[in-house]
């Protein structure tokens, strides 16, 4: 059995410019990587088992991502009609996310989801270049579940700080005289991971297409999405995690009111009312409970809840 | 012997010259007799002596020691040796080497326990060469071997560090200690103690075991010694303990020769740590930390829930043994009515490392939020079997939770033991400000450097004009 690989966290921004890591990169510098490690495995071997990597400009290695965003809108694509194609939305741009007949969890997922709505998605990355110069970069999603906007914003929290971690490791990269195996080694020296040293080094040896091909290219890359990302994360309502609550509380309280009125409705009816309207189980069990609290609603009857008119 | 096969053994004399001739033949004979070809006797001989014709030989030092190592060679000195008389499984039984010498080797790099089934040529403290040793694993922890066909060779004693420097016990951070160590000195905070009692031998008795911390890291130990004023709330100085590793884990054990001591009121104000410093929980890890380092006792992470594994939700396990019953069979005790149960087994992350951990059902009911029987109930409303898993999966994918427990790296990475689980706080708006202070900081350093070098190649042009 292989290991499993990491879910890295990145911005769509930087996630679209990620491209495939070439093999002849790993053997210009094979001993970057430990005697152990997956990656050398895969550059090795490049048998079937071998994982795939991208790496994206500022050095992240990248097999698995996970995602938690806006599902936005879901489409049916393929010359079956087989394959869902999704759009996750980040602070920064879209994710395209696609799951097909070897993705059934998320394929079902797909078919009863109603956009928009909270996702949180991992899945592996993959890169399609039809031709020469186009090439798009989506995930193939494994694992989806709808969520609530704390859990999105932890995200955008969480991988703000693992995105600037890379992009002041980055910084640094630029700013040495270094290149390859001896800044592969500067930067751990500074603290630096020994996975993210190495990507960097070999972002930075890699020949990137159009404006990143150049160091001030990547500089100006790097500043216009550090500007996306703090406008994002200034913008996000921090506190809307006690607001989000009010929020399923009223809407509980309506929906109680429309499909009981005064005489009350059966617990199960009311969930899955509720569950077809998009809203975990979960969320309304403790909507349901901080309303029961308050005294806005009662259990008549075990199993009925009647809302106070 | 005929013609073809003589060169094939002359062959091997010259490969493995550091052997009898006469016994090298013996065994060559024998293949032979059960009709191996010359060329593969000659290959088989050779991987048993660990000649290898194309493969010199490696010398290696302690710290390189793995599991399932051949053929290889190594300097160390010795520290320590004993010999045990094993009891012949038969009596008719005709090998001679019924004695099993055990000891400890030594090197600049670490201690290694070692057993052989030769007698040593030499005594304890001597600086021993031995070729060929393998290695293999025995109580969690890597043991070397000495074949009987290995050979034995004494070294100067100026080859390695004296036998003073390499049995000194080294001192240590609770975080330091590793398999490698077989002996530690440091100091720590007792955070817990209790008296338990134990069969060692066919005996009945009293171990003390408890917790000990740094403040690096926390470590479980036991006592085979009574330690008098010792309790929770001390901090001690320990020389000489034992390091055991259990699950992975390394953990400390006061045997015979262990010195405990209490420290003095003026020795702890030097010290980098208090009882009441560590005595909180731990700080959280990040999971990439997991990767470089063997076991962790008693740390905390935080990660997002990226799956639910198969296998979650309410199990059936024996009532003899407690493992999982599948299709009303135990694997051990054949057909038993099971004991229902609930664990959940996920996939955490948190973008640097990936760790798969194990809650039981306590943990189980309280993330899950529902309780054995309330799972049971929708499992018998439901007719799909996974209603549970998938009832699960739907709760917890994606979610963030805080875990503490015991981590350890096997070959699939690393696994984790959860104690106890809850939600993160409501940190974010402190974490977005700090961030959002380093995004400005990262700009406004780029910035002065642009503005340097565009100054620069200003003046590198003005220089040019002046030209």
């Amino acid at each position: 059995m292989l290991k499993r690989e990491v879910a890295k966290r990145l911005f769509a921004k930087e996630f679209e410019a990620a491209r495939p890591l070439e093999p002849q990169l790993f053997e210009a510098f094979p001993s970057f990587f430990g005697k152990t490690s997956d990656l050398s495995l895969a550059a090795g071997k490049r048998d079937s088992k071998a994982p795939n990597f991208l790496i994206s400009p500022f050095g992240l290695l990248i097999n698995r991502v996970f995602v938690v965003g806006v599902l936005t809108e879901v489409d049916k694509v393929g010359e079956q009609n087989d394959l869902w194609k999704a759009r996750v939305v980040d602070p920064t741009g879209a994710f395209t996310v696609y799951a097909g007949q070897f993705q059934p969890e998320a394929s079902i997922f797909f078919l009863t989801v109603e956009a928009p709505v909270f996702v949180a998605l991992s899945g592996k990355a993959r890169v399609y270049e039809p031709e020469k110069g186009s090439v798009f970069v989506s995930i193939r999603a494994e694992e989806v579940n709808v969520v609530d906007e704390a859990l999105r914003n932890r995200w955008v929290v969480d991988c703000t700080a693992l995105t600037l971690e890379r992009f002041e490791a980055f910084s640094e990269a630029l700013l040495s005289d270094f290149s390859g195996l001896k800044l592969s080694e500067y930067l751990q020296k500074n603290g630096v991971s020994p996975e993210l040293a190495a990507g960097i080094s070999l972002a930075l040896a890699r020949d990137w297409e159009g404006k990143l091909g150049t160091r001030e290219g990547l500089d100006a890359f790097l500043s216009q999405l550090g500007k996306v990302i703090k406008e994002g994360l200034s913008s996000l309502d921090l506190d809307s995690d006690e607001k989000a609550g009010a929020d399923f509380k009223a809407f509980a309280l309506e929906l109680l009111k429309e499909l009981g009125g005064g005489k009350g409705v059966e617990y199960a009816k009311f969930l899955e009312v509720a569950v077809s309207k998009g809203i975990s189980e979960e969320l309304l069990d403790e909507a349901l409970r901080s309303l029961l609290s308050d005294g806005l609603c009662y259990e008549p009857r075990i199993g009925v809840i009647r809302p106070v008119l | 012997m005929d013609e073809k096969s003589a060169p094939h053994l002359e062959e091997l004399t010259r490969a493995l010259g550091n052997l009898d001739a006469a016994k090298l033949r013996a065994e060559f004979e024998k293949l032979l007799a059960f009709r191996v070809p010359p060329e593969v006797a000659k290959q088989s001989l050779l991987r048993k002596f660990g000649g290898g014709l194309q493969s010199q030989k490696k010398k290696l030092k302690v710290k390189d020691l793995a599991p399932n190592l051949k053929n290889f060679e190594i300097v160390g000195r010795i520290l320590e040796l004993s010999e045990k008389t094993l009891r012949p499984v038969e009596k008719a039984s005709k090998k001679s080497s019924s004695t099993l010498y055990t000891g400890v080797l030594a090197d600049e790099t670490g201690a290694v326990p070692f057993s052989s089934w030769q007698k040593l040529p030499v005594q304890v403290g001597a600086v021993l060469d031995i070729k060929p040793a393998s290695t293999r694993v025995w109580k969690n922890r890597v043991r070397l071997s000495i074949k009987e066909h290995s050979s034995l060779s004494s070294l100067p004693d100026e080859v390695l560090p004296s036998f003073e420097e390499l049995a000194k016990s080294t001192p240590k951070k609770l975080k330091e200690i590793s398999a490698l160590d077989l002996l530690v000195s440091g100091k720590a905070a007792v955070l817990k103690l209790f008296r338990r009692e134990v069969f060692a031998r066919g005996q009945k008795t009293f171990v003390l075991s408890g917790v000990l911390a740094d403040e690096t890291a926390r470590l479980p130990f036991t006592s085979w010694i009574e330690l008098p004023g010792v309790d929770i709330g001390c901090t001690i100085r320990f020389e000489a303990a034992s390091v055991r590793m259990f699950r992975g884990v390394p953990s400390l054990e006061f045997l015979g020769k262990v010195r405990v001591s209490l420290l003095k009121e003026a020795e702890l104000e030097k010290l980098a740590f208090s009882f009441e410093a560590v005595n909180k929980e731990p700080a959280p890890l990040k999971m990439r930390e997991f990767e470089t380092r063997g076991g962790l006792f008693d740390v905390v992470t935080s990660g997002n829930v990226l799956s639910v594994r198969p296998g979650s939700g309410v199990i059936s396990r024996c009532p003899k043994c407690g493992r999982v019953v599948q299709k009303g069979n135990c694997r051990l005790h054949g057909k038993v009515q099971g004991v229902q149960d609930m664990r959940i087994k996920a996939i955490l992350d948190d973008g640097t490392g990936t760790v798969s951990v194990m809650f039981n059902r306590e943990l189980s009911e309280q993330i899950y939020g529902k309780s054995l029987e309330e799972a049971e109930a929708l499992m018998y409303s439901d007719i799909s079997k996974d209603a549970v898993f998938e009832d699960l999966r739907r709760i917890l994918t994606g979610r963030v939770l805080l875990i503490r427990g015991n981590a350890s790296k096997t070959e699939y990475g690393v696994s984790f033991v959860a104690e106890k689980v809850w939600v993160p706080e409501a940190d974010l708006a402190v974490r977005a400000v700090e961030l959002l202070r380093r995004l400005d900081s990262l700009e406004a350093a780029k910035a002065s450097r642009n503005s340097l070098n565009s100054k620069k190649s200003e003046k590198e042009a003005g220089v040019k004009e002046f030209a």
